[in-house]
């Protein structure tokens, strides 16, 4: 017999899917908003996904031949270091990458401001975010959010409070006008300074839903291509198909209730429902960056938790004119996941409940 | 009866069933081997001690090792000739197990016991146990003791669901025997004194579905084609819509599982007579030559198993020779992976040198593209192997913190002690984490703990030794009541 024979403990046979398997079935789900954004915002969107595609995988290389003593004197053999990169990659920094250029908004008139920015926190991200707490699998928050949110909070004068301020001056007289890169987020914020008096000056949910007539970021805009990579998602089974609907259905749900208190008006305007969940990175966080594997429970019920409380944390933000809510609110829930994990335990099948004996009788 | 179909569970997965390649090859009798090597450990519990000397005559079917205690059984001759050899090997899964080596001299002299008609509820018993009868459906728990439950019961089970990829062996036997299977279902149920008989079986068999169906005393269930489906928990979930507790056995529940072919082997022993030491077992896989179902001898090499079906599959291989003229040349391409049992719980076998048990359910050779032999990479976290569990434990936990080397917390986040270990984790694991690995790792923790005796043992008045020291679910172990031990030693 030969000595190829591989001995190992059972199963013996084991499913096709890989990590880069499931991996490349994200990158191919997030496609649609990809070139959405670049059909809505042009070319200049194109040129920033690719610098942050670039840029996080050069990073990610960049660690891993660093780390694995490329560069050094003892180092026999860089090519084999290479080679052994290449074998482990998994496309996760690619998609990273991807989604941090899609929640990026792009700004017509300053658009290579952008580029740069976006190349800095792909660093970040991949860096500081994955790498240096151990590559895949062992980051404790999600990259791009993460990055989202180093960006926006290193270059607040730019990118972000410009296009919101924009906003706020465009949206109240024509929303459709608003194109110097607003998100529409702000659009519905600057609103609801209003009270929501006048609900005819909000965005209208069909030109939200299609994305057009509507700035915002890259990828989030289109709603109609975020459905379209959920729908792939779901029948490729990479994410459960309840996930995101929880989420968008509760955080709906309670930015509805909340919307009445957070200003003053007691009253629950219901057609407030569908703006609230199509406006800004709602629909496209809960498909694809709640929805990240690593740094969410594992357990069905420890799911659910993560789901309903990342909504209702997102909406009473939301509510009480947070910017930059959805982002933050991932980071949050993020960091509690392993606490989520570690209490929400399914008890096994067959598992019969023991009767409280009655104490003092 | 006609069929009707289960309910469903959660979990678990839906493998490629890679059935086709055997399933409707003709069950063969495979001739006696020369020599047999006949393991003493044919069951769960003690190996059996060996009730025949070096160079004692003994005929097929002739009782040679004699069960010691409760939970083991005995063990027949297979062949008829001459005792050689008493010697320990290394068995398939690494343990050393003694075998009784028989030399074949063909005459084929057989030896069996009276046939019984009409047989009594303990006649039925008693011949169970004297017929060596086990679960054939992998574990090896003695059908004596399940037909005899200290609990009253209301159903017998038959398992035909067959659930593991390549494995046809039951699925032959239901076709082939189905009027024997079914006259032995009656005999366990008449046993345990009771008429309600359901059978299992899997939707991918409807032609088994179809020979059960004229049956009028046995519920026909159809089961999703789902693995596992049959295990003992899940089969009486679906078709009884029983849960059977944690530690506790079936028999809790007022249910009885028996494998069909357990059936046909209770069938043999009481309208023959015949003792249990030959088995239906598939060999399949794209390794080899000729997929089939052969009914073969306990204690038959593998060797010869595998040479008996055409051996390794050939591949035409061009050997040029030193003028440069090519030559067209078969050889035989070596499997990646020779399983003994199942792909999904078999063990994996390093050589062909080892010998089948009363088990064993099959030979497979699984060629590079069958056998899953990838390198594991970092774990994703994506909690897909708690999603497929049947038992809805927490594989991802139990290998975080086994791998750490914290075994109590693997236990007790992974709820490890209820793990049936069906393989479903791993088998849908997107990294490759080798789980089942740490998950008995975790269990021989806990066992080896719980086997360590803290001072002496305390004995009752009646000289047992109190219950052995267990863990429980949370992991932590339950000491022996104190106080009792002061009153034994006092």
């Amino acid at each position: 017999m030969d000595n190829s024979i591989v001995v190992s403990t059972p199963p013996h046979v084991k499913s096709r899917r890989t990590t880069r398997n499931i991996m490349l079935d994200v990158l191919i789900a997030l496609m649609p908003c990809a070139i959405m954004g670049c059909v809505f915002f042009g070319w200049q969107a194109l040129v920033i996904e690719l610098i942050s595609v670039a840029v996080c995988f050069l990073s990610e290389f960049c660690y891993y031949f660093i780390a694995n003593k490329g560069f050094s004197q003892k180092c026999k053999d860089a090519k084999a270091v290479v080679r052994r990169f290449f074998k482990q990659f998994d496309l996760t920094s690619i998609v990273t990458g991807l989604i941090l250029a899609l929640v990026i908004p792009v700004t017509a008139s300053e658009w290579w401001r952008v580029t740069y920015e976006v190349a800095i926190g792909a660093v970040f991200s991949i860096v500081i975010v994955k790498m240096v707490f151990g590559g895949t699998g062992k980051n404790i928050v999600n990259p791009a959010a993460a990055g989202r949110v180093f960006m926006f909070l290193s270059f607040t004068l730019t990118s972000f409070t410009a296009c919101l301020i924009g906003a706020i001056d465009s949206a109240s007289v024509d929303p459709a006008t608003v194109s110097t890169g607003a998100t529409s987020l702000a659009g519905v914020l600057a609103n609801a300074d209003y009270g929501f008096a006048n609900p005819t000056i909000l965005l209208k949910p069909l030109d939200l839903f299609l994305g057009t007539g509507v700035a915002g970021c890259i990828g989030e805009t289109c709603k109609v291509a975020v459905l379209v990579g959920y729908i792939y998602l779901c029948v490729r089974k990479v994410i459960k198909w309840w996930q995101p609907l929880l989420f968008i259905g509760v955080f709906g749900i309670c930015a509805v209730l909340l919307s009445g208190f957070a200003y003053q008006t007691y009253t629950f305007n219901i057609e407030l429902f569908l703006p609230h969940i199509l406006s800004g990175g709602v629909m496209f966080c809960a498909v694809f960056m709640f929805t990240d594997y690593v740094t969410s429970p594992k357990g069905v019920y420890g799911q659910l938790v993560y789901y309903i409380a990342g909504a209702v944390i997102t909406a009473l933000l939301r509510a009480y004119k947070g910017v930059e809510v959805v982002s933050f609110v991932i980071l949050i829930m993020n960091l509690i996941t392993p606490l989520i994990d570690r209490y929400c335990i399914r008890k096994p099948f067959g598992y019969i409940k023991e009767k409280k004996q009655k104490e003092g009788k | 009866m006609k069929a009707v179909k289960g309910k469903l569970y959660f979990g678990g997965i839906h493998p490629k069933g890679a059935k086709s390649l055997s399933e409707n090859a003709q069950t063969r009798v495979m001739p006696a081997p020369p020599t047999v090597y006949i393991s003493l450990s044919q069951s769960l519990g003690k190996p059996a001690v060996p009730a025949v000397e070096v160079g004692a005559t003994v005929c097929e079917g002739e009782l040679i090792a004699r069960a010691d205690g409760p939970i083991s059984s005995d063990v027949f001759s297979s062949v008829s000739g001459t005792v050689t050899e008493i010697k320990e090997l290394t068995g398939a899964n690494g343990a050393r197990e003694k075998f009784i080596v028989i030399k074949n001299d063909g005459e084929g002299k057989k030896k069996y016991l009276d046939p019984l008609s009409s047989p009594s509820a303990d006649e039925i018993k008693a011949r169970i146990r004297d017929c060596g009868i086990v679960g054939l459906g992998g574990a090896g728990f003695p059908t004596a003791v399940k037909v005899a439950p200290r609990t009253p019961v209301d159903t017998l089970i038959l398992n035909g669901a067959e659930c593991e990829p390549y494995l046809t062996c039951d699925h032959r036997l239901m076709l082939e025997n189905t009027d024997e299977i079914a006259r032995g279902a009656r005999y366990i149920a008449k046993a345990l004194g009771i008429s309600n008989i359901v059978i299992g079986i899997e939707a991918n068999k409807p032609a088994c579905i179809k020979a059960f169906e004229p049956y009028e005393d046995i519920k026909v269930v159809i089961l999703r084609k789902q693995y596992p489906m049959g295990g003992e928990k899940q089969l009486i979930y679906v078709t009884t819509g029983r849960k059977v507790g944690l530690g506790k056995l079936p028999a809790d529940s007022g249910v009885v599982v028996q494998n069909v072919s357990t059936c046909f082997a209770v069938c043999e022993a009481v309208e023959k007579g015949k003792p249990l030491y030959e088995r239906i077992l598939t060999v399949s896989g794209k390794g080899i030559t000729t997929p089939s179902n052969l009914r073969v001898k306990v204690g038959t090499c593998v060797k010869d198993i595998v040479e008996f079906c055409g051996g390794e599959i050939k591949q035409i291989v061009n050997i040029v020779d030193e003028n440069g003229n090519a030559t067209a040349t078969e050889k035989p391409v070596p499997p990646k992976k020779a399983i003994q049992g199942g792909p999904m719980t078999g063990v994996a076998l390093s050589i062909y040198d080892v010998y089948t048990h009363k088990t064993t359910s099959g030979i497979l050779l699984l060629s590079e593209d069958e056998a899953a032999a990838e390198e594991p990479t970092p774990c994703l976290n994506c909690g897909k192997c708690a999603d497929v569990c049947p038992m809805h434990l927490m594989p991802v936990n139990t290998a975080f913190y086994a791998n750490a080397g914290d075994f109590e917390a693997a236990a007790k986040f992974g709820n490890t002690p209820s793990c049936i270990e069906c393989g479903a984790c791993e088998y849908t694991c997107p990294a490759k984490r080798p789980l089942i690995q740490a998950i008995r790792a975790t269990k021989a923790y806990l066992r080896s703990k719980a086997s360590i005796p803290s001072g002496p043992k305390p004995v009752d008045q009646k000289g047992r030794s109190a219950p052995s020291v267990a863990p429980t679910l949370s992991g932590k172990v339950e000491k022996p009541d104190e106080t009792q031990k002061e009153k034994n030693n006092g």
